[in-house]
């Protein structure tokens, strides 16, 4: 399409443009600037203050914060420990050490408790869907397009209608009285969730796989099922890779369920319940609630643009739950 | 009837196919359709949470209990417009967006990734984000706005149960839009350029040209598009939840119900199944009204 514009016209487009993207980045500009501030300057109102890596430094426990510092009583009884017996000795700093991993601000455990799960749920319900999707994208049996349709429907049933019924189960099993049970159980839950995107991209995709490249391999002496791994796997692995990105995106950012599972065990906090949780407590410092925020933000956010290209392609594809 | 193979291997196949399907159905029949059947269930108990106390049947007392609730119906009608208020708003800024965005311009790749960022990154971190430009006093945001006499300074607008609303209504279409366009460009990009080579010869201009030949060709991806994210954004909890409680919508009053204070699991029960009753109506309406299916 060859059309002369005004250069009033192309001047009120970008104008347009530049508006969507303040829209769209004015919150990530003040929690990228406030993240980088000390304590006292996070609420003041220049865009700039004086730069410091002193948040996140704290955050990966590279730096105690002055929280963490002994106060003077444990200094005392630190002081005190070095004339003490050896046996006696470990057991008054062991005390010591305790009462200050209590005062810790336990991003780190978030984090590894959020990548713990979301990373092991996705894979699981990758290695369910592939299998699934295999099955109703390639073999023809009775009932296939029921399962096919039953797996959308699942679609109408969001968490709000199952956090009660869910839980009750749970609880009626002993999953919710002990933190690794209710761990698993939300393993089992966000499995659930990721399940039915899992199983449409990768239905999709392996609808656009020649057969006839499975069925060289099944005459060379291949079966049916090693023709999945050795054929259909390696040949869909960017549709997997997307939807393991996926899969991965939707445990990261869940809530209800974590909320309602793990609120006893403090220990065990995915990032999502840990920092609302602190947001509500003494930790409740801006510049470290803004540069936890961005440390949760980068990972994902830097596998989303890497793989950009196709996990646009596979949203678009149809296959999308939230 | 289909006719099915027979033959040994074909036998095969077909059991083959049943037991690679089989994890995916045992899972979501107990773990979905259970479940919904058991809410329906508990909807009619007075739900113990002492697993050594019965639940105790109680008909249809937690029906009656909720539809005499002013909060109930309060948290019902906000729902209904937080649905209508996102829904068109994403509908409306996606649209708007993915028009812009079907257009060469310089910085286009770069300004797409960017847009994505809302949808992408993780909720938990956006909503920091926004309760920090939204503070009272301190808040950019809201200087900015109070520079322009747009607010009072001092209203913490995130935090006041009037207009709380608003706000996870403004966020959650700031946050959804991404989704609508990528569907929408998507769609855009593959009408075929003849249509509108065709209506240019017939002399329409850009308006015409949207209404007669853009518009039509996406009436379908436009419907189903604002079908998901109705569902979605009726059953809407974490995005609301997280940036206030205070929202006051139906999904945050069947999570207080069941979870906070003395929990009431029953009555919990009996809204959600309310809610799945009005979105089974709510979408059989639409689909034979819109999506003429």
């Amino acid at each position: 399409m060859v059309r002369k514009r005004s250069v009033w016209k192309t001047a009120s487009f970008y104008t347009l443009v530049g508006l969507l993207v303040i829209f769209v980045f004015y919150p990530f500009a003040w929690m990228l600037t406030i993240s980088f501030r000390y304590n006292i300057d996070a609420l003041k109102s220049g865009f700039f203050q004086k730069f410091t890596l002193n948040q996140y430094e704290e955050l990966f426990g590279l730096k105690q914060s002055i929280r963490q510092k002994l106060s003077d009583e444990q200094k005392e009884l630190y002081n005190l420990a070095q004339t003490l017996p050896k046996s006696q000795r470990e057991a008054v700093l062991k005390k010591i050490y305790k009462e200050q991993r209590k005062s810790q601000f336990p991003f780190l455990t978030y984090f590894k408790n959020s990548l713990f799960l979301a990373g092991l749920a996705a894979f699981l319900s990758l290695i369910v869907s592939i299998l699934g999707a295999y099955s109703f994208s390639r073999i023809r049996y009775p009932g296939r397009g029921t399962i096919q349709r039953g797996v959308l429907l699942v679609y109408l049933f969001g968490g709000t209608i199952l956090m009660v019924p869910l839980y009750q189960i749970f609880a009626k099993i002993g999953m919710t009285s002990n933190p690794n049970l209710a761990m698993l159980s939300l393993l089992i839950i966000y499995m659930l969730q990721t399940l039915p995107v899992s199983l449409y991209m990768l239905g999709n995709y392996f609808r656009t796989i020649p057969y006839s490249i499975e069925e060289a391999a099944i005459i060379d002496g291949c079966t049916r099922v090693g023709a999945i791994w050795r054929i259909v796997v390696p040949l869909s692995l960017p549709a997997i890779v997307t939807v393991y990105i996926y899969a991965f995106m939707i445990g990261w950012n869940e809530y209800l369920f974590a909320s309602i599972f793990i609120r006893p065990f403090p220990g065990y906090y995915t990032l999502p319940v840990g920092l609302s949780e602190l947001f509500n407590s003494q930790h409740a410092i801006w510049a470290k609630m803004m540069a936890a925020s961005v440390i949760t933000a980068v990972p994902v956010v830097v596998l989303f643009m890497a793989m950009e290209k196709y996990l646009t392609a596979g949203f678009t594809a149809g296959g999308v739950k939230e | 009837m289909k006719s099915y193979p027979v033959g040994t291997l074909e036998r095969k196949t077909v059991i083959l196919g049943w037991k690679l399907i089989a994890p995916t159905v045992i899972i979501i029949s107990l773990l979905i359709l259970y479940p919904a059947v058991y809410n329906i269930y508990l909807s009619f108990f007075k739900v113990s949470l002492n697993p050594a106390i019965p639940n105790q049947f109680v008909g249809l007392k937690n029906y009656f209990g909720i539809l005499s609730d002013p909060a109930f119906w309060r948290s019902f009608w906000v729902t209904i417009a937080f649905t209508l208020i996102t829904v068109i708003g994403s509908m409306l800024l996606g649209l708007g967006v993915a028009i812009m965005m079907n257009r060469n311009f310089y910085g286009r790749s770069a300004v797409r990734a960017l847009i994505l960022l809302p949808y992408v990154t993780p909720l938990i971190s956006s909503v920091f984000a926004w309760k920090y430009i939204f503070l009272p006093l301190n808040g950019p945001l809201v200087q900015f706005l109070a520079s322009l006499h747009l607010m009072n300074p001092g209203t913490d607008i995130i935090n006041n149960p009037n207009n709380a609303f608003i706000v996870v209504s403004f966020f959650n279409i700031w946050r959804n839009f991404p989704f609508v366009y990528l569907m929408i460009l998507a769609k855009l990009q593959s009408i075929p350029s003849s249509l509108y080579e065709a209506a240019e010869m017939d002399g329409a201009n850009w308006w015409r040209k949207f209404m007669s030949v853009t518009l039509p060709e996406l009436y379908f991806v436009i419907a189903s598009v604002a079908l998901l994210r109705g569902i979605w954004n009726f059953y809407k909890f974490d995005e609301v939840y997280l940036l206030s409680k205070f929202a006051g919508t139906l999904p945050i009053y069947i999570y207080d119900t069941a979870f906070a204070g003395i929990p009431h699991q029953g009555i919990a029960a009996s809204a959600a199944t309310i809610l799945f009753a009005v979105m089974i109506g709510l979408i059989t309406v639409y689909v034979k009204r819109v999506l003429k299916w």
